[in-house]
């Protein structure tokens, strides 16, 4: 609801504000920006939404790999101890079977990370969505052609804020209340990011034995550029040369003391793949709530 | 006497509606029902902090996970209350059905006495088998509507208190459907549609 608040809800209000900083530019060029705007934000907000649903399905994708990579772990786990009926007389039988249970993992895991890096790059994109609602006057107010840009770095000498002076787009919304809207989204899914990223992590560590393979730590790469692709995401620490640690809501954590285990119990894991079906830091009800809004504010359904 | 068993074969067409809409919706129940004892079971398993691994090391994880099983353990109970609703409009349907056929032989214009209601020609079969046929029906569907009523009452109360074992002998009643005899149904349809059977 903090936001809800935070926005000029009512019109008088607006008007209000309006006195106070009066919008730099003309009526004249006001009229034509509201148009450009709306498309605009309908735009971004359309695409915001598919970002959204794109997160979804491969969450949702990675949770099927990481059961499956389980399952096979654990298979390869209690093989000795499995009891094998009539094909126990196979030679090598068991070998073979660990062997074929440890190659599927490897496939699963890598299946595993192609979804992560999917992920990390939706929140890239939203992050970039979220940073291009405003709507820019191009070129010089006085001439009869305006144009208008969605990129700040094309601002040329319009000066203006990209948001119409603060004005509502719509009805009840300006521009700056639309970018706390995106904001908000953007910190739920990079939160769950961190997460993410760090159940991927474990899921990459279990069933290696710790001779064949390097310790993971949260700061080795998952991919090549993943720290790029971090970096496009704020969630690269210049300070610690890492990724931003997991962490939940507004919590705190401790990743100087992480080892990653890889004979984790059944239990533990199940634990795991919990999480990863939780999304513990998207707020699914928040999330709906925002989409709902800024929906009815465009006058379009946006899900 | 003819058209009234054209009707009355119209109702119990009906009624098979009725019963496949019920069908349906029981496996959906069914897997509300699966989705609710898992996280009833994984329930127990995230309380214990010694199964978070290295989630242990995001503060607050285990309590969020908590809440958001509970969340969707409360979403669930309130989609099975949703279907509940819907199977108790069919033991609703059901009933109008037969009390509707009950005034077709006793109402209105035509009133038929014991014999009529008795008489049974060639393979179609008599007013009083359709009407107290019918009534079986709506009984049974009732009772089993009753019965999951309460597995389910019974499922909000205990859900977090209980054991595994305790849903499963739920999940197992409401699998079962023990009011339902669908052999019995079964043989009440061939006998109404024996004509078309042959």
């Amino acid at each position: 609801m903090e936001t809800l608040e935070s926005a000029p809800s009512t019109p008088s209000r607006t008007t209000d504000s309006k006195h106070q900083t009066p919008s730099p530019l003309p009526p004249s060029v006001l009229r034509l920006w509201r148009p450009h705007a709306q498309r605009n934000l309908r735009n971004q907000w359309s695409q915001l939404a598919s970002c959204k649903n794109r997160w979804f399905s491969a969450s949702s994708a990675g949770r099927s790999h990481a059961t499956a990579l389980v399952n096979s772990h654990l298979s390869q786990r209690y093989m000795p101890d499995m009891k094998l009926g009539v094909v126990s007389d196979m030679p090598g039988i068991r070998k073979r079977a660990c062997l074929k249970l440890f190659k599927r993992q490897e496939l699963q895991r890598s299946k595993l990370l192609v979804c992560y890096k999917d992920m990390v790059g939706i929140v890239s994109d939203m992050i970039n969505i979220s940073r291009s609602l405003k709507c820019f006057s191009k070129g010089s107010t006085s001439s009869p052609l305006l144009q208008f840009s969605y990129n700040s770095a094309d601002q040329s000498d319009g000066g203006d804020g990209g948001d119409g002076g603060g004005i509502p787009v719509f009805t009840f919304y300006s521009i700056t209340s639309h970018e706390k809207f995106a904001e908000e989204l953007v910190q739920m899914f990079s939160l769950e990011l961190c997460l993410k990223r760090l159940l991927v992590l474990e899921f990459m560590s279990i069933g290696y034995d710790t001779s064949e393979v390097k310790q993971l730590h949260w700061s080795t790469h998952l991919y090549d550029d993943e720290f790029k692709d971090l970096r496009d995401c704020n969630l690269y620490c210049e300070v610690t040369h890492g990724p931003v640690p997991p962490r939940f809501r507004d919590g705190k954590s401790d990743i100087a003391s992480l080892r990653f285990d890889n004979q984790p119990n059944p239990e533990v894991l199940q634990v795991y793949l919990t999480t990863w079906l939780a999304d513990a830091n998207i707020d699914t009800l928040k999330v709906n709530e925002i989409f709902t809004v800024v929906g009815e504010e465009m006058h379009v359904s946006i899900i | 006497m003819e058209s009234i068993v054209k009707k009355f074969q119209s109702k119990f067409r009906k009624v098979r509606e009725e019963i496949n809409r019920w069908d349906e919706l029981q496996s959906c129940l069914i897997s509300q029902f699966r989705n609710a004892s898992h996280i009833v079971d994984r329930f127990q398993l995230l309380q214990n902090t010694n199964n978070h691994g290295v989630l242990n090391c995001v503060s607050g994880m285990r309590d969020a996970l908590l809440d958001k099983q509970i969340e969707s353990l409360s979403n669930i109970l309130v989609s099975m209350r949703k279907t509940l609703e819907e199977f108790h409009c069919i033991a609703l349907s059901l009933d109008k059905i037969h009390r509707d056929s009950r005034q077709l032989v006793n109402g209105g214009s035509s009133h038929l006495n014991r014999k009529q209601l008795q008489q049974q020609v060639g393979m179609k079969p008599s007013l009083i088998y359709c009407l107290d046929s019918l009534m079986f029906i709506h009984e049974i569907y009732n009772s089993e509507y009753l019965l999951k009523s309460s597995v389910i009452s019974a499922l909000s109360e205990i859900a977090l208190k209980s054991s595994a074992s305790d849903l499963g002998a739920l999940q197992q009643l409401l699998v079962d459907q023990p009011n339902i005899q669908t052999e019995e149904v079964q043989y009440v349809f061939d006998m109404i549609f024996a004509e078309e059977l042959s």
